[in-house]
């Protein structure tokens, strides 16, 4: 006979009272005790919970003008070399009552993310310009067009054009921008001479042509490259070549503009050019394997005959100036017209920084043509003491080029070098730039990954073209700017 | 003899139809030390502080973070219901670096589990220098993984690689492993093997505890050296084997770092969509994109995904593993 305990009478006792007993009275404090404390913990680790740090704006505005002072933290910014250690101490020479800490990692978007989320940001940042109109749209820094006042800068007519619409988002100037370094054709004349190929015939203006110049220098080994007959540095200069064949990335308020048919056109001829000298997976392990900086670099051991680099390289090359022949040739459009598109890193001050003031003095300092003329001095000191070829700094600001090419950059004693300097000096009439966005850098990734996923046979231009369009929209679709 | 034990001997003794009657045992109730008990939690608050830091509380913030729309700038969040959790299952790039996942994780726990329990094999017939292979074949796993896929560029370059050099050598043609799409992955599955030395300990041990007499008995019955290894020597570590197989499939599943090194190093996202794993993509939509609330939905998805699997392989494990005296 089955009998239904009677709860209400009889109560366990032993092992199960106490283990109803845990599960009462007691066991429910503690439970609350534990969920209340934790609630605590959760809300007092919870940025959102925290005051927001007030910006000096709030305070009654930033002083730009004000002699600058107190402490100033500036991350991402290395001087490692004689041009940024010059410049650096001119602007310390500039910042007398300011004590400047210098992290000289490199800037990394997490890291500064943990350090928005706490609160403890520094003051400036240096970031690439990719990056500028993505932090401001996510209001991580501060616009800076009070700071260029205050400091008489005119920011379009000191920097190129170019640089300043880089760090422009919403009509407002976000950054002070360094270095544009344009990139050319840089030939192995030597290779040139072995084909029977004059200088005159390497020109980007027919893309046709380029791709049967490219077949004819590039030699292939089984499948595996010998020599690239034209290296046009993809995908790392894709959007350039896009903006050099009537296409374009974005739209002039960010918007993404990737699967337009002008960049099908121009993917489809990336595609033939790769595949017309062994195709780019293999390329790719070929390049990954050659000596860039060193003496077997890819011009000393003839392993590329047409290539697409930033005028830094050519200070690399200048160090084996015997071992190369060497020629720049302007990349220009469908007109022939000289066509010069450069990225570069730009200054940033975070809306949290507790020293704006002094950010905005060091980074307007750090970037002025006397910092640049002192840099200059520096470099040419080094050149002299290692008897190398100065081959001049690009600066970003068309005022310090000037003046550094005047005071530093001549005759080098070597023809084809002066040749070289000259060509990259000479693209700079015409600065071009693929503009800000909120999205910027997934603009860039997306159409990176458009162009290595055609290369690699796992797409066609046109999907491949549309799959990024949909991901960078989907990107400022979430952005402040796109919703 | 207990007390039960006992009891039920009586029963049997007096052959009565009536069961004997079980006494319960007395439990003595111990007074409660409050002392003692601080101790202990003193003892392991190092452990507690971390645990509810570093587990529980990241874990609930990035649950809250998943149903909102945070601001990292303001600390700002906007509640978004299951908007985020939406977007994911929208995303097509969420697909595809499941579905890479999901394919990384088929072929690298199998491949890591033979190779690791063949090593295991070998050194445990080992009699002279085992702890020196032992110590040489763990040393890799101590190895940073910026150190290693540093190594692994060179070693899988397509061209001049080592391991294509080594293939060439027997006749075979290599393959564009860092570049060509069909091979993204098992080079990263190659680069994950280099640390097996932490599976083979694991089964080395196991391996070790196999009672010799139950081989010996199984050789004398006529067993032969394969009857062995899977009449005995398998259902004997196959708790180990269970251990190594669900902790390498977690593991699978939160690939981050070899694909990152490999593909995604400098930044870019200049990789074929093959090496696009799930934690990859989840870091950028965290730190590229600062979509942070996006990204967390990302990493509950994940969770899921996990607990099911293990939950899958824990069924599946509590059919077929061997445990020693029952369960």
């Amino acid at each position: 006979m089955s009998q239904t305990p009677n709860h209400r009478t009889e109560q366990p006792r032993g092992p199960v009272a106490f283990s109803t007993a845990l599960r009462g009275r007691r066991h429910r404090r503690v439970l609350a005790a534990s969920v209340l404390g934790l609630s605590l913990l959760v809300a007092a680790c919870n940025p959102a919970a925290q005051q927001a740090p007030a910006p000096a704006e709030e305070e009654g505005g930033i002083d730009f003008a004000a002699a600058p002072t107190g402490a100033l933290a500036i991350s991402g910014y290395n001087p490692s070399d004689d041009v940024a250690q010059a410049r650096a101490d001119h602007a310390e020479s500039q910042l007398a009552d300011v004590d400047i800490k210098l992290d000289t990692t490199s800037f990394d978007t997490q890291k500064f993310a943990a350090q928005a989320a706490s609160g403890d940001v520094p003051d400036l940042i240096r970031a690439d310009r990719n990056l500028i109109a993505t932090l401001a749209d996510q209001e991580l820094i501060m616009p800076i067009d009070e700071c260029y006042a205050a400091k008489g800068v005119q920011p379009r007519e000191y920097f190129y054009p170019a640089t300043i619409d880089d760090v422009t988002y919403d009509g407002a100037v976000y950054g002070v921008p360094e270095f544009f370094q344009p990139s050319a054709l840089l030939v192995n004349t030597r290779v040139l001479d072995e084909a029977g190929v004059g200088l005159d015939e390497v020109s980007t203006a027919d893309p046709a042509a380029m791709v049967s110049l490219a077949e004819r220098l590039s030699e292939v080994d089984g499948g595996t490259p010998k020599r690239l007959g034209f290296d046009a540095d993809l995908p790392g200069s894709a959007a350039m070549w896009m903006v050099l064949r009537g296409g374009k990335v974005q739209e002039a308020d960010g918007r993404p503009a990737l699967d337009s048919p002008e960049n099908v056109a121009t993917l489809t001829w990336m595609k033939e050019l790769m595949d017309a000298q062994g195709g780019y997976p293999a390329i790719k392990s070929f390049k990954d394997s050659q000596d860039v900086f060193g003496e077997e670099n890819p011009y000393s051991a003839d392993e590329v005959a047409i290539g697409t680099w930033a005028q830094w390289y050519v200070n690399v090359l200048s160090d084996y100036a015997e071992d190369i022949e060497l020629a720049a040739v302007p990349i220009t459009d469908a007109t022939g017209q000289p066509f010069a598109m450069a990225g570069g890193s730009a200054f940033a001050i975070p809306a949290a920084a507790a020293n704006p003031a002094a950010a905005c003095a060091w980074a307007v300092s750090v970037t002025s043509q006397e910092a640049w003329m002192a840099a200059g001095d520096a470099r040419a000191a080094t050149v002299e003491e290692e008897d190398a070829i100065n081959t001049g700094l690009f600066t970003g600001s068309p005022v310090a080029d000037q003046a550094v090419r005047e005071a530093h950059v001549g005759d080098s004693g070597s023809e084809q070098f002066d040749q070289v300097i000259s060509t990259y000096y000479d693209v700079l009439a015409n600065p071009r730039t693929r503009g800000a966005s909120a999205v910027g850098e997934q603009i860039g990734n997306d159409l990176e990954n458009a162009v290595i996923v055609t290369l690699s046979d796992e797409s066609t231009p046109e999907e491949a073209l549309a799959e990024a369009q949909a991901s960078s929209m989907r990107a400022w679709e979430q952005s402040r700017a796109g919703s | 003899m207990s007390a039960a034990h006992t009891v039920r001997a009586a029963a049997e003794l007096t052959d009565s139809p009536q069961p004997a009657r079980r006494r319960r045992p007395r439990k003595v109730r111990e007074k409660y030390s409050w002392r003692e008990s601080l101790a202990g939690y003193l003892f392991i608050s190092p452990w507690l502080i971390g645990f509810l830091t570093f587990t529980v509380i990241s874990m609930t913030w990035s649950l809250v973070l998943s149903f909102t729309d945070y601001n990292l700038a303001t600390g700002r969040q906007t509640p978004v219901g299951f908007e985020n959790y939406a977007l994911v299952v929208e995303d097509p790039k969420v697909v595809t670096s499941l579905l890479n996942t999901f394919v990384f994780v088929v072929l690298s726990v199998p491949l890591e589990l033979v190779l690791a329990m063949v090593l295991a094999l070998l050194l445990n017939n080992v009699r002279r220098g085992s702890g020196l292979f032992r110590t040489l074949l763990y040393l890799p796993k101590m190895t940073p993984a910026v150190a290693t896929a540093a190594v692994f560029l060179l070693l899988l370059n397509g061209n001049d690689g080592a391991i294509n050099a080594v293939l060439e050598f027997f006749g075979l043609p290599g393959p564009q492993w860092l570049s060509d799409p069909d091979w993204v992955k098992p080079s990263i599955v190659v680069m994950g093997l280099w640390g097996v030395g932490g599976s083979m300990v694991l089964l080395l041990a196991a391996l070790r505890n196999v009672p010799r007499e139950l081989q010996e008995a199984a050789a004398v019955d006529g067993a032969g050296s394969a009857a062995r290894f899977f009449r005995i020597t398998v259902p004997m570590i196959s708790p180990t084997v269970f251990f190594v197989v669900v902790v390498n499939t977690i593991a699978a599943l939160q690939v981050f770092d070899q694909a990152y090194l490999l593909f995604y190093r400098d930044g870019n996202s200049n990789a074929p969509d093959a090496a696009l794993f799930y934690g990859v993509y989840l870091f950028q939509q965290a730190f590229q994109q600062f979509n942070f609330g996006l990204a967390a939905a990302m990493a509950w998805l994940l969770f899921v995904i996990i607990l099911g699997i293990t939950a899958v392989q824990m069924l599946v494990g509590n059919r077929t593993v061997h445990y020693e005296g029952g369960r």
